[in-house]
């Protein structure tokens, strides 16, 4: 079997480099009708690479929220990176330091997905850091670029289309599709039962980690549970 | 450049970069079994979850509505993904069909 490494990853990037151009195309565009530059919009994605984050804040700048709750509000809506990024250490036992810090700047609710798909197939971390940077790097390219194309875009005219409102929900949804079975349908439904429950109740973001934490957590234990039962009657047999 | 939102995109980049790469440097070394195994793979699945389900039926005076271009264009996107697995014609459709029931609702 041919090693698989950067290239493989860049490859398998296209789905999600292509699923970003409309949306970060719409992000570009929605920058400039919030009042930032060119930029100011292209340097955002470069250094932000967040989606639902960057449309929240964008909007906050319009509205004027000071510097401290887009902040925190940026902190409340990515703290979920660090379940994402916990997730992802699995794969890269043994990887440099430095190498894991180039990784976690492409840590994306997309590049999570694809590579905790992906990855599985790959049997040494080493060339499953490669994939994943291939990954990372196709999907960073293309929303930087397709982010100043907007923004180029909403400076040469004034774009209206209610369709942008949907494009990081459409993005999401898609994914979803991809990664929902049988076997994890209930902590989907749960958390999004949670979800609505706690949105509805407490101000702010704060809901988004605490019902993946909570659903999560509900889901393992009910798995950790069955698969310990299991172990206890092939033993009494 | 205002020096404004060069603070913000500053501001918002430590706290995100922060969240991304901690867990790679406190538990790089650690393996992990059980619950822990189980845990770390809902994740990604509660997480979808979470982003998508209360934007599709809370309306913005935080009340559940059923009857929305969020949640008719959501479970159009949803079908037409399941069929057609093709990430860019998926959310191109979305948007397109938000954009019409949107003028009808």
């Amino acid at each position: 079997m041919i090693a698989k490494g950067f290239s493989y990853g860049l490859q398998k990037s296209i789905s999600i480099g292509i699923g970003y151009a409309p949306v970060a195309l719409t992000f570009g565009i929605l920058s400039l009708q919030n009042g930032l530059t060119v930029w100011e919009a292209g340097l955002m994605s470069l250094f932000v690479f967040a989606g639902a984050a960057q449309f929240i804040a964008i909007q906050l700048i319009g509205q004027g929220a000071t510097i401290w709750i887009i902040g925190l509000t940026t902190l409340v809506v990515n703290i979920r990176h660090i379940l994402m990024s916990f997730s992802m250490i699995r794969f890269f036992s043994g990887i440099s330091l430095g190498r894991l810090s180039l990784l976690a700047q492409g840590l994306t609710d997309e590049s999570f997905v694809l590579n905790s798909k992906l990855l599985e197939d790959i049997r040494t971390p080493e060339e499953r850091s490669r994939v994943a940077l291939g990954v990372n790097v196709g999907a960073f390219l293309s929303w930087v670029i397709f982010t100043f194309v907007g923004a180029w875009l909403g400076n040469q005219m004034n774009i209206t289309f209610s369709g942008f409102n949907f494009a990081l929900l459409a993005l999401f949804i898609v994914l979803t599709v991809g990664i929902v079975n049988r076997s994890n349908v209930f902590t989907y439904l749960f958390a999004g039962i949670l979800a609505i429950i706690l949105k509805m109740l407490i101000p702010g973001k704060v809901y988004l980690l605490l019902s993946v934490a909570i659903a999560a957590t509900v889901g393992a234990l009910i798995e950790y549970y069955r698969e310990s039962k299991e172990n206890l009657e092939i033993k009494h047999e | 450049m205002s020096k404004e939102i060069v603070l913000i995109i500053l501001f918002m980049t430590v706290v995100t970069y922060g969240a991304r790469v901690i867990p790679f440097i406190l538990f790089r070394n650690i393996s992990l079994g059980g619950f822990w195994k189980s845990f770390i793979t809902l994740v990604p699945v509660a997480l979808l979850a979470a982003l998508v389900i209360p934007e599709l039926i809370i309306s913005p005076e935080n009340s559940i509505r059923l009857l929305n271009p969020f949640l008719v264009a959501g479970i159009c996107t949803f079908i037409f993904a399941r069929r057609v697995s093709n990430l860019f014609y998926s959310i191109l459709f979305g948007m397109i069909v938000f954009w019409g029931f949107d003028k009808i609702i």
